[in-house]
């Protein structure tokens, strides 16, 4: 073979492990994106958590007055604040953000017994702003569980497992909603 | 999607079958450009396979909760208020339109269209979902839609010129018509984004500089190009659709562009007698 061969073949070998090499690159920067996306968005997740967090004393102070007999139902608030903002590890948070939103669905549910509440200004609109969080924080915990789906599918799925257990990656756990704030809030007249 | 790729690869290869047919001696140039080519397309394989990457790993946000950074959301157009376009040649309502002129032109042996004017032309407008709507300032995206309008005039198949070609041939001081007010082979092309069309889009979430502070998040961001994230990309084609182009995109840029470096360097070898 004269150099001319040689160098054709050597430059279709270069090609090869160039798309190759591009290919592996490209599912390890994927990957890395994807871990990476899993911690924005729960960051995103926290964000929305703390602004509710720090809404929830306005609101227990402006119901107060009208729901004397209500003690239970705003002990509960407080204490899935406390736990909130004691929450440190992922599981803890989500845990506490549970209590929170079953809390205040039953809150929500108990001031419909209240006219003169339902009436008050400030508390409408505490109330709109708390709802509006809430959506938020539903669409960032679907956004979260395809992120993490995503990712769990891809570091299962051939070729990528491979790069993946190169990489240590493992599962990621979802958000998880639990049976209590999946039922409906029961109201008591 | 996989036009690009295919036809600058035809378009070369069609090229050196012809220099290799009339064994001309401009062979060595045509080879090079072929080579840069054939690199370029390469190149371009390994970008399209990133953007590829990032849409198939970009899950899809609901504006309401938009997070400031890389976004994919769908939605439809709703213009900004009094901030609608006319397309160049039909006239139509939009909030984005690109478009080419062409004329039929005899190059010797050969004849084809080529391109004599472009331009495009955009407004901010909003993407709305079920959960709300965010600004969007398609500057410097990669737009991606299909032909919308396509008119001739001129040769076998012209018909008469419509008056809103007329008048924009007017605003650029040019005329239908050429030497001896014989009709010129004109070709006008156009593309648009409608209001109520549907878009995908990829891009950054960022702080929209026309509100100071919403109580409504998504009143608070704008998608726009990134500062720091280049992938910037509006279709009108459902996400597996763009996934799909995508594909073959990536494959054609990088066995296209392959192929192409092997077939001329082969063919630069083969003229300097090196093989």
């Amino acid at each position: 073979m004269g150099f001319g061969t040689d160098l054709i073949i050597g430059v279709a070998v270069l090609l090869v492990v160039l798309i190759l090499g591009g290919w592996i690159a490209g599912i390890y920067n994927s990957l890395v994106r994807l871990r990476n996306d899993i911690k924005k968005s729960w960051a995103n997740i926290d964000v929305l958590l703390k602004q509710r967090s720090d809404e929830l004393p306005k609101l227990i102070a402006s119901v107060k007055g009208y729901m004397k007999h209500e003690e239970g139902v705003l002990t509960k608030l407080t204490n899935a604040r406390t736990a909130f903002l004691n929450a440190k590890t992922t599981g803890q948070i989500a845990d506490a953000d549970n209590m929170i939103t079953g809390a205040l669905k039953s809150l929500f549910a108990v001031a419909e017994n209240y006219p003169n509440l339902k009436a008050n200004e400030n508390f409408i609109q505490l109330q709109n702003r708390i709802s509006g969080l809430e959506n938020e924080l539903a669409d960032r915990r679907e956004f979260y569980n395809d992120t993490v789906n995503t990712f769990n599918i891809k570091i299962q799925s051939f070729p990528d497992m491979f790069v993946a257990n190169f990489m240590a990656l493992k599962q990621e756990e979802m958000f998880k909603v639990t049976e209590a704030e999946r039922a409906d809030v029961k109201v008591e007249f | 999607m996989l036009y690009l790729p295919l036809l600058t690869l035809f378009k070369a290869n069609s090229i050196l079958l012809t220099v290799f047919k009339a064994g001309s001696s401009d062979l060595p140039i045509y080879a090079l450009v072929g080579f840069v080519i054939g690199i370029f397309l390469f190149y371009q394989g390994f970008k399209w396979m990133r953007q590829k990457q990032l849409i198939e790993s970009t899950p899809t946000s609901k504006i309401r909760s938009l997070a400031m950074g890389l976004v994919e959301i769908f939605g439809n157009v709703i213009p900004s208020e009094g901030k609608i376009l006319k397309s160049p040649f039909s006239n139509s309502d939009c909030v984005y339109y690109r478009y080419t002129v062409e004329e039929y032109k005899n190059h010797g042996k050969r004849s084809q269209w080529d391109t004599i004017m472009t331009g495009d032309g955009r407004e901010l407008f909003f993407l709305k979902d079920d959960t709300g709507m965010v600004l969007v300032d398609s500057n410097g995206a990669e737009i991606d839609i299909p032909q919308d309008n396509q008119y001739q005039t001129g040769g076998l198949f012209g018909k008469p010129v419509p008056k809103t070609i007329e008048s924009f041939l007017k605003t650029k001081n040019a005329s239908a018509t050429g030497f001896l007010g014989i009709g010129r082979q004109l070709r006008f092309t156009e593309w648009f984004i409608a209001p109520k069309d549907k878009l995908y889009i990829l891009g950054t979430a960022a702080d929209n500089p026309f509100v100071k502070t919403s109580s409504r998040n998504e009143e608070n961001i704008i998608i726009k190009k990134g500062s720091n994230e280049s992938t910037y990309f509006i279709s009108d084609k459902s996400e597996a659709q763009v996934l799909s182009g995508f594909k073959w995109k990536v494959w054609g840029g990088l066995l296209g562009g392959s192929a192409l470096i092997l077939i001329c360097l082969l063919a630069l070898l083969w003229f300097f007698k090196v093989l």
